[in-house]
């Protein structure tokens, strides 16, 4: 027994023993697992593939452009690349391009070049080659566009921008190249490794083409830094260009409350203030920077309330837009003014910067904006309005050639200025094309041109032609029925009270309007058919003194002019002018006013005895009160 | 032109030690380290630290400037034209000299540089003659730190000598050469020696150009490597450097020493220099 239990309680220390070597097994795997080591293989294609390289032809491409060849070598070695460019119009594919790429990354933080021998059967220029690109996100994409290659071998070497982003890279080499000329042709390429020279020098970078740039923004607008561009002194002291993946430059915002700048240079505004947007490639700072202002949240332009079926719209996310030419021709050479527009959740808006003048040009096809009574656009000035600012707004109707130039077009144009124009607001501009005389045809509208005086930007939205809803020549719906208490009202003509009695509403004073009373929708109305003028009789003089403001209720589909007068003895008599057509005053056509009775002076408001309405069309009328 | 010599590997090796040798294994070039010569000892006897206000001259107690394009190119086909402006020749405020060549179109010529030279103000004979530059670069970009004798007014070229401690030609920004130019060995046929990096270039940092000149012997230097040793017995006619020499320093475009820039060449392209000092032997 006690052997036994000796034996057990060894057996138990080992099982103990175990289960400690076990764990602490498992926790060794766990915690210990030293980084990802990719390979440092800097062959790409020496004599052969290297090991793990794939190739994969691009698409549209020949897929059989690639070959291994072993009679044309660099440097007499045993196989180089062979590429075979297509003629023009070739069945098999319009270039020759492809990439080779690994499945397991590479370091290649340790070099500083890919470099090869090229050459070719005839002097050509080759699309395109480089390196980091893997069929996959080449999230470190470098092109060298644009070679030039020879009969005879040549080195080229294509600088890593910042080495220390390559640690486990797979797009390892990448070409296209097209025809000459229509012509295809034959290329060579060899010896291709990645190296480290450390005779490469001088880089230089630049984003947004090295100029610095500054912005006005609101929150919720992204901006892509771009003009990204990247220069190496290669070994022979020339410069060569690259065109690189952004991820190769490190972004940098100076102030991320207002502003942040992911890895591939987008700059999301995200909070008010200023935020000055800049970037490094390896410790090289790129030339060129984004100030963004922001002022915060943006206001958006009230959104349009008009039917799609009476708007041409040009530009407004409330419409679709007709096809536009452009929003800004960038007419040199004397136009100054950018563009840097923007979008805030869902709504586009226009952005003009460094303004003098600006065309927006529809001329494929051009507008018939014939049937369209109005020019209509919001625009926001986000900076302080200027002592003598002002905005004009110009139409050109390209004539019947459809194109500008020739004697047939025509334009007419309209200036707007404070108070109209107002600073850190909307500005919402609607031009009749009644208010452009000169504009005698807008059949073929080509140009709308912005011209500003004192205006350094601004912001356009909702450019839209439109006209009123049409309605019918009779109202089919009554008008509005009052709702102003009758012991407040004095009523000439209305279902809705008692009226002064006796009134005769067609004296006969000669004219030739055809007067009469019919029913809408049960309700008596007073219909004007031909207007010329109209008189109305008062049965006894009335005091109206007490009262403030007339009433009238009117309709008309057809008339351009309509005033309606008070008369007092003498006679003295004041009109007052009414908008017409009523089309799109109201979803019934009816239009109501209420004037105020300090407009007829001097009538005598305490003995009028007439009234009358001039004008033209067929006019109805109703609900003709005074009332308090 | 396909010899690119670095001697420094035989040095190295007949130093003999396996642990040299390892050092060279791990730090590649470190051949300073390992390079021994006997002790010297200078006194200074001149120099310009180029101390001063950005954009102002070069102190005109030291330097005085060529102007223009001298005879067929200063002999060379050079295209610059040589002025005293300071776009082609100032201080940077941060104690260094620029001398920078440009391209652009000035009385006559496609381009700019400077060149100015201790003539008539300072010469020596024997002694150590050093500079911290930066060399400029690109195709047709040759920049030079050397010496004429001063005797140059009476005994012409090549008969009063020349040393160039310093030329680079900017297409091979990795190598300069040291040469000696005297009667029968002059322009191509000149004594000279190619010393370069492998791995970097002489535009990236600055670097020490010296010459140790004594009565028998001119020896050339970088950072302090004597890549090359020229005495009496190298030369293939008379040994001429027996007489005070005076200092040049200058950024020529084109001419045929190293061919013509192209349209590659970035410009400006400055050389940069930190001091220029003369020393004699200490007692």
């Amino acid at each position: 027994m006690k052997k036994y239990i000796f034996n057990n309680s060894i057996i138990k220390s080992f099982l103990a023993l175990s289960v400690f070597f076990l764990l602490n097994g498992c926790k060794r795997e766990i915690s210990g697992l030293s980084p990802v080591t990719y390979s440092t293989n800097p062959d790409v294609f020496i004599d052969g593939f290297s090991a793990g390289l794939n190739y994969g032809a691009y698409g549209g491409s020949v897929p059989s452009a690639f070959h291994v060849d072993s009679s044309i070598t660099y440097n007499g070695s045993a196989t180089s690349m062979r590429f075979e460019v297509p003629d023009q119009n070739d069945p098999k594919g319009a270039y020759a391009g492809g990439a080779y790429f690994t499945s397991v990354g590479r370091d290649l933080s340790g070099y500083d070049a890919l470099t090869f021998w090229a050459k070719a059967s005839q002097p050509a220029t080759l699309g395109v080659v480089g390196f980091g690109n893997d069929f996959g996100s080449s999230k470190y994409q470098v092109a060298l566009n644009n070679l030039a290659v020879n009969s005879n071998w040549k080195k080229i070497i294509i600088p890593i921008p910042d080495p220390s982003k390559l640690n486990g890279e797979r797009g390892m080499f990448y070409y296209s190249a097209g025809p000459e000329n229509g012509k295809g042709y034959t290329f060579w390429i060899d010896e291709v490794k990645f190296e480290k020279l450390g005779t490469i020098s001088n880089a230089t970078a630049a984003i947004l083409n090295g100029v610095d740039k500054v912005q006005s923004s609101f929150i919720g607008i992204n901006t892509t830094i771009d003009g990204i561009t990247t220069s190496f002194n290669l070994p022979a002291g020339v410069d060569e260009s690259l065109s690189i993946s952004p991820y190769y430059f490190n972004f940098t915002s100076s102030n991320p409350a207002a502003a942040t700048v992911n890895e591939t240079g987008i700059v999301s505004i995200v909070g008010t203030g200023s935020s000055k947007i800049t970037a490094k490639l390896g410790n090289t700072d790129a030339k060129g920077s984004l100030t963004i202002n922001s002022s915060g949240s943006f206001t958006a332009a009230p959104t349009p309330t008009k039917d799609a079926a009476n708007v041409i719209s040009l530009f407004s996310d409330a419409y679709s837009n007709a096809p536009v030419d452009y929003y800004n021709g960038y007419w040199a050479p004397y136009q100054t003014t950018l563009s840097a527009d923007f979008e805030v959740n869902g709504d586009h808006v226009l952005n003009y910067t460094n303004f003098n003048f600006v065309g927006i040009q529809v001329s494929s096809p051009t507008i018939d904006a014939s049937s369209m009574s109005n020019l209509h656009l919001d625009i926001y000035l986000p900076a302080a309005l200027n002592t003598g600012a002002t905005f004009k707004v110009q139409i050109v109707d390209f004539g019947a050639n459809g194109a500008p130039g020739g004697s047939d077009d025509v334009s007419g144009d309209i200036t707007f200025a404070a108070p109209t124009l107002v600073a850190n607001n909307w500005a919402r501009l609607d031009i009749p094309f009644s208010s452009l005389p000169t504009l005698l045809t807008r059949r073929h509208l080509g140009q709308i041109i912005l011209v500003g005086t004192n205006i350094s930007g601004f912001y356009a939205d909702n450019i839209y032609f439109w006209k009123n809803p049409t309605i019918p020549e009779t109202p089919v719906s009554a008008a509005p029925a009052p709702t102003i208490a009758a012991a407040n009202v004095l009523s000439i003509f209305s279902d809705a009270y008692t009226n002064v009695p006796g009134t005769d509403f067609s004296p006969y004073w000669g004219q030739g309007t055809v007067s009469s009373q019919v029913p809408v929708a049960g309700n008596n109305t007073l219909k004007y058919e031909g207007l010329d003028f109209q008189g109305t009789q008062l049965a006894s003089n009335q005091n109206v003194s007490a009262y403030g403001f007339l009433h009238v209720d009117y309709y008309t589909a057809n008339s351009s002019s309509l005033n309606v007068f008070l008369i007092s003895p003498g006679p003295v008599q004041t009109s007052y002018t009414l908008s017409v057509p009523t089309s799109g005053a109201s979803s019934s056509g009816w239009s109501s006013v209420d004037i105020p009775l300090s407009a007829f002076a001097p009538v005598d408001l305490t003995n009028l005895n007439q009234m009358m309405f001039t004008g033209n069309g067929n006019i109805f009328l109703d609900n003709i009160y005074f009332h308090k | 032109m396909n010899l690119l010599i670095i001697k420094w590997s035989r040095k190295i090796f007949t130093a003999g030690s396996v642990f040299l040798l390892i050092t060279i294994v791990v730090s590649g070039c470190k051949k300073e380290a390992v390079q021994t010569l006997p002790e010297r000892n200078w006194q200074l006897t001149w120099s310009d630290e180029f101390d001063g206000a950005a954009g102002t001259s070069p102190d005109a107690a030291n330097w005085v400037f060529d102007i223009g394009t001298g005879n067929g190119g200063w002999g060379n086909q050079e295209l610059e034209y040589y002025t005293n402006r300071s776009q082609n020749v100032s201080l940077d405020g941060n104690g260094n000299l620029l001398i920078t060549a440009r391209s652009e179109p000035y009385a006559g010529s496609s381009f700019t540089s400077g060149r100015i030279k201790t003539q008539g103000l300072f010469s020596q004979a024997y002694g150590r003659f050093e500079a911290r530059i930066k060399t400029p670069y690109g195709p047709g970009i040759w920049p030079a730190f050397w010496m004429l004798g001063s005797n140059i007014e009476t005994t012409p070229w090549p008969q009063c000598g020349e040393i160039d401690i310093m030329e680079l030609r900017g297409q091979e920004p990795n190598i300069i050469n040291g040469t000696i130019h005297g009667p029968g060995y002059s322009g191509g046929s000149s004594i000279t020696k190619r010393y370069g990096f492998t791995d970097k270039r002489f535009d990236q940092d600055y670097h020490i150009f010296a010459v140790e000149w004594t009565s028998d012997k001119i020896d050339f230097f970088v950072d302090d490597y004597l890549y090359q040793r020229l005495t009496t017995s190298d030369v293939p006619g008379q040994w001429v450097y027996d007489h005070p020499f005076h200092i040049i320093l200058n950024v020529a475009v084109g001419g045929n020493y190293l061919g013509f820039p192209t349209s590659q060449t970035p410009f400006p392209q400055a050389m940069t220099i930190d001091y220029v000092r003369v020393y004699k032997p200490a007692n």
